[in-house]
């Protein structure tokens, strides 16, 4: 009687795990995984591409979807610019955050602001291959035929209370990310798309220059 | 100069008749809109999108998230005038924060107000409509002909203690709504995107 109810468990487990995420299934060596996810990465020092972001309210039925461009570089610089339906730059640049909307623009230390920190280092981690060792969050890893799905369950106590986690679809291919999921406590969730990907195309440094 | 800044801001309004349902083609008509949000807040900025929907049930869903699509808070205020917070991050879940949002956002969608108990007041060609709270009272001023919203108060008996504008309105619904507090710097623009 044990055995079978040991078993059914076991059943329903393998079952939850596979019913998550349809058409992946579980990575058992992360270690490979890791190690050929941040030897890719360690190959790509510019990222430049268009995104798609979609945030989809569930309660409410309702999606809201921006648009944009951002350009990554190696080490530590971002630049987020959407373009549609509103125009809003983002600069981030090592530990500094610069904000330009209208006619209004600030500077912050990503230090003073923990969200800001906490969305610069997952944003730093997904495109530069440390995803998997950053500790403020739980790891598991998927696989279909053409993408690694890597789940991160946030583990430290401020991003707990944002995040219930955060999805980053890899590509076989270039172990780039193609997407980003932030999955909300409240059900509702956002999902950032690259599209339109260049990898290691030449990008001045004057694109994340903060004044 | 202190007679001055005691004196009362309503001093010298007059009782006039003024028909409430002409304000009430004020109140603004959602079905489902979504603004650019900026918000100064003592010495913080903080910006980001503001959706606001008609529920089927008829309640009202305010919810403001960043760019990035975090969300700040999920508001409600039903039909029968109840206002549930869905949904705050720590930072905003404050007593005093979500009460002055609650009546930031009544007075300006105009949940709050009970027609049956206005008091209505001339001064200057504007007509002044005035709803008594549990504290304060919730004020809105229009210009004599009732055409145009020209301003809309919370307040004390004297003394208004935030003011907010709403302009150019398209089907029910405007375009762009302003707060700003006089007690505190706590300013609030929206202004409505494209979907």
């Amino acid at each position: 009687m044990l055995k079978l109810i040991i078993i059914a468990g076991i059943v329903c487990f393998a079952n939850s795990v596979w019913a998550q995420y349809a058409g992946f299934t579980p990575i058992t060596d992360i270690s490979s995984f890791s190690s050929a996810f941040t030897a890719a990465s360690q190959k790509t020092s510019t990222i430049k591409s268009d995104f798609v972001q979609e945030k989809e309210l569930s309660m409410l039925s309702e999606k809201i979807v921006s648009k944009g461009k951002c350009w990554f570089k190696k080490n530590n610089l971002v630049r987020m610019e959407y373009t549609h339906p509103f125009q809003y730059l983002m600069i981030i640049n090592n530990d500094k955050v610069y904000i330009k909307e209208g006619q209004k623009e600030i500077t912050v230390s990503a230090r003073s602001n923990k969200l800001f920190q906490q969305v610069n280092k997952i944003m730093m981690d997904c495109m530069q291959g440390t995803a998997l060792s950053n500790p403020d969050f739980k790891t598991r890893v998927f696989e279909n035929k053409t993408s690694y799905l890597v789940e991160l369950i946030p583990v430290a106590s401020g991003i707990k209370t944002l995040f219930k986690n955060i999805k980053v679809l890899v590509d076989k291919r270039d172990y780039a990310a193609n997407s980003i999921e932030m999955q909300e406590l409240s059900g509702d969730h956002t999902i950032i798309r690259f599209v339109n990907r260049e990898l290691n195309s030449n990008l001045q440094d004057a694109l994340f220059t903060i004044r | 100069m202190l007679l001055f800044g005691c004196a009362s801001a309503y001093k010298n309004l007059q009782p006039a008749s003024a028909d409430v349902s002409r304000l009430l083609a004020f109140k603004p008509a959602y079905t489902v809109a979504l603004y650019k949000a900026k918000i100064d807040v003592l010495d913080n900025y903080l910006s980001g999108l503001l959706l606001i929907k008609r529920m089927p049930d008829s309640s009202l869903r305010l919810v403001f998230s960043n760019e990035i699509g975090v969300q700040f808070f999920d508001f409600e205020f039903s039909s029968e005038g109840v206002f549930k917070v869905h949904s705050a991050i720590k930072q905003l879940d404050r007593k005093a924060v979500i009460t002055t949002l609650r009546k930031d956002f009544e007075l300006v969608l105009m949940e709050g107000i009970n027609p049956a108990r206005v008091t209505t007041q001339t001064r200057d060609g504007l007509i002044f409509y005035s709803f008594p709270q549990a504290k304060g009272y919730y004020r809105y001023v229009t210009n004599r002909a009732g055409d145009t919203l020209v301003r809309m108060e919370r307040s004390t008996k004297r003394t208004p203690v935030m003011q907010a504008i709403m302009q150019e309105y398209t089907n029910g619904v405007p375009d762009s709504i302003g707060i700003t507090h006089h007690r505190f710097k706590f300013n609030i623009g929206l202004k409505i995107l494209p979907r």
